[in-house]
């Protein structure tokens, strides 16, 4: 066990994009804690996905070695999710910590990513260690990054560091600093033990392996362990650290941060937030904070292959065991057939669930529109509706509520107007404006979350020509005036398109679902109405007009075998389609028109 | 009187891939400028009808059918010589059918009474509009002037048995136009008349300037338009629709195209012919040198060749037979298909017979795709 005078932990938290993963790189070059020839960039976004998006998706700690001035130290830098999906997973860890890097971008100044973040890192009492990035850029503008770290963390302009990730310059002294100025871990070695669980993965071979913070006492393999929220007992199989790869140590002592392979199977069962204590030494009170993971986005998955279904539900068992946030429940629906209805942190947690069941399950899914979780209170009663077509029609209930955000936006004050407009528009209100700088705006607005887990983020973009940023978190419930909108196709209900919406926007939804599905309804013999609903008022109607000429013009001896294989080709095409009513609709269809533009962070 | 045909009655299919020029709609395997290879060309057509005599042996062919390209690149002589040579190797019924595609530029009255007496029984010109705009878009070389005095020639030369071919929905044309072509053609009456709506063919100049948005695609539902316009026009001219494209005078139905659609067997004879007999398809190689090369080698010129699987061989009957006026037999069509086709209008019942109408014959695709969907 290592003392924990000599031990430092900390969290690096910044704008997405503004160099946290290339300073991870830098450190562990510095800390020589990876052989030069196995280094490649971003090495701790392990999954091949987080690779690809250029994100983090889960929470990684390594220990790293340092000297300074004939000590040695170990540094557990804890790295945080970048995605306002994950605010959750955030907090957690940085409850693991005892400072942390507030890294900005000298060329983006602060975002509002960097606000979100720091608020999280003062509630959770760290000592913060402000760094200015890239500074080796053309572009950077360094002493007014400065000056906007020195006003928002309130430390004197000298104390903030400048460095590049890139090219190393400035690294040194931030590892220096990070030793000075991260006061060391305490607690109560003598005592029962308490460990934090700030992240778990699953592991095929090991099952669950639980990345903690060991306040007090300590872990050592083979204790039978307690979860306290969970209240699941377990035996521990082995304890160890990440440097970066698992290294397996005799215990976990106070202040260390590391791995405990859980011997449970499920990550449901060790979840973030949770304490774990030995069974036989209890801790009489679990670590503060812990929540319950909510989905607080859902959507209907289904396969594309009817026959998929087993082969889906399978698939959906293993994600589950690796990744806590996710629940789903069987349902079916007319158009679709059986599938899940999903419950996600976000749309972004979404899309790759959705991405690791395509890739590593070989699904092909279709996606219904992804609704947010709406209350309906009847006679005192709250019931909690995840599906569209579970909404009770209009005066069996007394009220509906729906989920709010705070979202934090930080603007270029040239387009401040067209920022307040879009978020007029979607329903928020002004709760605070803020000048960071004179030409950089910061904008508070309490916003309904279904009014910006749509195009919101590439709308805000587009109007500040892509200056502008955004976080956000939940704020409650509130009251919403909403209504279900269907669509019908030959007057026939199609469920996977029915959306809950506000009543001023059901006729423009309906419009444009309406419009969407013109374009993707193929002609059929007889004219097909698509008509959008509220109850039974239409409020948007087009036609896709019958066909009238499909058929070869030409077909004689040396014809034969092309024309057999053009109509075997449409004939393949014909069996991929679903069967609504009398209408035959493409697979395409269902998937072009669920499409949703995506959210922030992407 | 022509004979009418037995199933195991066959077609002799003859290719000849010259043109002066080459159209840009067309996907058809046809050369310009080969033309001074049409001695050796006829040689060859010869030499192959002898290689496949002793197959065919016993095969009775009520029609044979020069196509093209541009038959009447050949001299009348060298088409009096194919005719005798095909008699002379397979048992063509007397008072066969014999058909030579013509192109109205290629042909005078002298070079039509020579076809006449060279045993030509049925003349097929491809007139394809007489609106000057049209002919202009379709890059068709002959006037409509020159295509009215062909086939005045034509009759004057003692075909009774004249074909003439259109093309509609070309661009720059409207419903008037059609309108105005398909009067023209009805008042000038010849025997059977082939209205095909422009396809754009993979591989086509026209397919090359759609795919760049130079000119616009066809628009369906003027084809459409077009289409019934040419129904009505024709039908009121006494001729009957009896296949997608195709229209006759009673008893001027092409015996050898009926051929294709009833699945009877052919032999194709020339550059990228194919043939059908005994449930097996087989094609000649494309170029007209590698032709003449194999032939002059005194090998067969035969390409490649496939065997419909019962799947495959079902599907081609399906959708070759729907294509006529008569129908299928009721029994092949599910209750509820049937109902969706005849409650539309696009079908009807006849003598134990489910037929298109005129609407549905534009819809065939559709039906084929129908009755397979109900095999699976």
């Amino acid at each position: 066990m290592t003392d924990p005078a000599r031990i430092r932990n900390f969290a690096i938290i910044s704008h997405i994009d503004h160099g946290k993963s290339t300073l991870a790189d830098r450190f562990l070059d510095l800390t020589h804690a990876v052989p030069e020839r196995q280094m490649r960039e971003q090495f701790l976004d392990r999954m091949d996905l987080e690779r690809e998006r250029g994100i983090t998706i889960k929470a990684q700690a390594v220990r790293l070695r340092y000297e300074l001035d004939g000590t040695e130290y170990a540094l557990n830098l804890i790295d945080t999710p970048g995605h306002v999906d994950f605010t959750y997973e955030v907090s957690r860890a940085l409850a693991a910590c005892e400072g942390a890097v507030l890294l900005v971008d000298a060329a983006q100044g602060i975002e509002a990513q960097t606000l979100a973040n720091h608020h999280l890192a003062e509630q959770a009492g760290l000592a913060i260690v402000p760094v200015v990035n890239k500074i080796d850029l053309p572009q950077a503008d360094v002493p007014e990054a400065v000056r906007e770290l020195a006003e928002l963390t309130g430390q004197a302009e000298e104390a903030i560091l400048r460095v590049s990730a890139k090219t190393g310059e400035g690294v040194p002294d931030l590892l220096a600093a990070l030793i000075e100025r991260v006061p060391p871990p305490t607690g109560d070695a003598d005592g029962p033990p308490r460990a934090l669980i700030f992240d778990s993965a699953y592991d095929a071979y090991r099952g669950v392996v639980a990345y903690v913070r060991v306040v007090d006492g300590q872990l050592s393999p083979r204790g039978r362990i307690l979860m306290m929220a969970t209240r699941l007992e377990s035996e521990t199989e082995e304890v160890g650290v990440f440097a970066p790869d698992p290294f397996p140590l005799q215990a976990l002592g106070v202040g260390e941060v590391g791995y405990v392979v859980t011997g449970v199977k499920d990550v449901r069962q060790a979840k973030v937030g949770d304490t774990i204590t030995l069974a036989a030494r209890k801790a009489s009170q679990p670590l503060p904070g812990y929540r319950e993971p909510k989905p607080m986005v859902w959507s209907g998955l289904y396969p594309v292959e009817g026959d998929d279904f087993a082969p889906l539900r399978d698939a959906l068992d293993k994600l589950r065991l690796s990744d806590a946030a996710f629940v789903y429940e069987p349902e079916s629906s007319r158009a679709l057939g059986f599938g899940f209805r999903c419950g996600f942190l976000g749309l972004l947690h979404m899309d790759i669930v959705r991405e690791r069941l395509e890739r590593e399950f070989d699904l092909s899914l279709i996606a219904t529109a992804p609704n947010v979780a709406f209350r309906v209170v009847s006679a005192g009663e709250v019931r909690e509706v995840h599906n569209p077509s579970e909404m009770p029609p209009p005066g069996t209930y007394e009220r509906v509520e729906e989920p709010y955000v705070v979202a934090t936006i930080v603007t270029p004050s040239e387009h401040l107007g067209a920022v307040l407009d879009l978020c007029q528009a979607r329903r928020g209100s002004l709760e605070e404006m803020r000048y960071l700088a004179p030409e950089r705006v910061e904008i508070r607005y309490l916003l309904p979350l279904a009014e910006i887990i749509f195009d919101f983020f590439d709308q805000l973009k587009s109007r500040t020509r892509g200056y502008a940023s955004l976080d956000y978190e939940h704020a409650g419930h509130q009251e919403a005036d909403l209504v279900r909108v269907d669509i019908l196709l030959h007057a026939e209900s199609v469920d996977a398109f029915s959306s809950v919406v506000h009543r001023e926007k059901a006729a423009a939804y309906g419009r444009r679902m309406v419009e969407r599905l013109r374009e993707l309804i193929p002609r059929q013999l007889f004219d097909v109405a698509i008509q959008a609903a509220i109850g039974t008022r239409i409020v948007a109607r087009e036609t896709v007009r019958a066909k009238r000429k499909d058929v070869l013009a030409k077909c004689y001896g040396g014809d034969v075998t092309r024309k057999r294989k053009l109509l075997e080709k449409q004939k393949a095409g014909k069996k991929r389609m679903r069967r609504v009513g009398k209408v035959d609709v493409p697979q395409e269809a269902f998937i072009a028109a669920l499409r949703v533009d995506r959210g922030p962070g992407q | 009187m022509r004979p009418s045909a037995a199933s195991a009655d066959a077609g002799l299919y003859v290719h000849v891939p010259f043109c002066l020029t080459r159209c840009g709609y067309c996907d058809f395997n046809a050369y310009a400028g080969l033309s001074h290879l049409g001695p050796a060309y006829a040689d060859a057509l010869r030499r192959e009808a002898r290689l496949h005599a002793g197959e065919w042996a016993g095969v009775r062919f009520v029609s044979i059918y020069l196509g093209g390209g541009t038959p009447t690149t050949l001299a009348p002589e060298a088409i009096a010589a194919l005719i005798e040579a095909f008699r002379g190797h397979f048992d063509v019924a007397p008072g066969a059918e014999v058909t030579c595609e013509a192109n109205p530029d290629t042909v005078d009255r002298a070079y039509l009474e020579r076809l006449r007496a060279a045993g030509i029984t049925r003349l097929s010109m491809g007139v394809q509009s007489f609106d000057p705009a049209v002919l202009a878009s379709l890059e068709r070389i002959h006037s409509a002037d020159s295509a009215r005095r062909a086939f005045g020639d034509a009759r004057a030369s003692g075909f009774d048995d004249v074909n003439l071919d259109f093309i509609y929905g070309a661009r720059g044309e409207t419903l008037a136009s059609w309108r105005g072509t398909l009067d023209e053609a009805v008042a000038i009456e010849p025997d059977h008349l082939s209205c095909y709506a422009l396809t754009v063919e993979p591989g086509t100049p026209l397919r090359h300037k759609v795919a760049s948005g130079r000119i616009p695609a066809p628009d369906p539902d003027l084809q459409a338009d077009l289409y019934e316009a040419a129904c009505e026009r024709l039908a009121a001219g006494g001729y009957e629709h009896y296949e997608v494209s195709n229209w006759a005078q009673p008893g001027h139905e092409c015996l050898h195209n009926l051929g294709y659609w009833e699945g009877r067997p052919y032999l194709g004879l020339g550059a990228g012919a194919h043939s059908f007999h005994h449930g097996r398809r087989w094609w000649n190689v494309r170029l007209p040198q590698r032709y003449l090369d194999q032939l002059g080698a005194g090998r067969l010129p035969i390409e490649g060749e496939e065997r419909p699987d019962p799947a495959e061989a079902e599907l081609e009957r399906v959708f070759l037979s729907v294509r006529l006026a008569r129908g299928v037999p009721e029994s092949w069509v599910p209750a509820d298909v049937a109902r969706a086709y005849l409650s539309g209008g696009l079908a009807r019942r006849r003598a134990g017979r489910f037929a298109l109408t005129d609407r549905g014959m534009l819809l065939a695709n559709d039906l084929v795709l129908a009755l397979e969907a109900r095999d699976c």
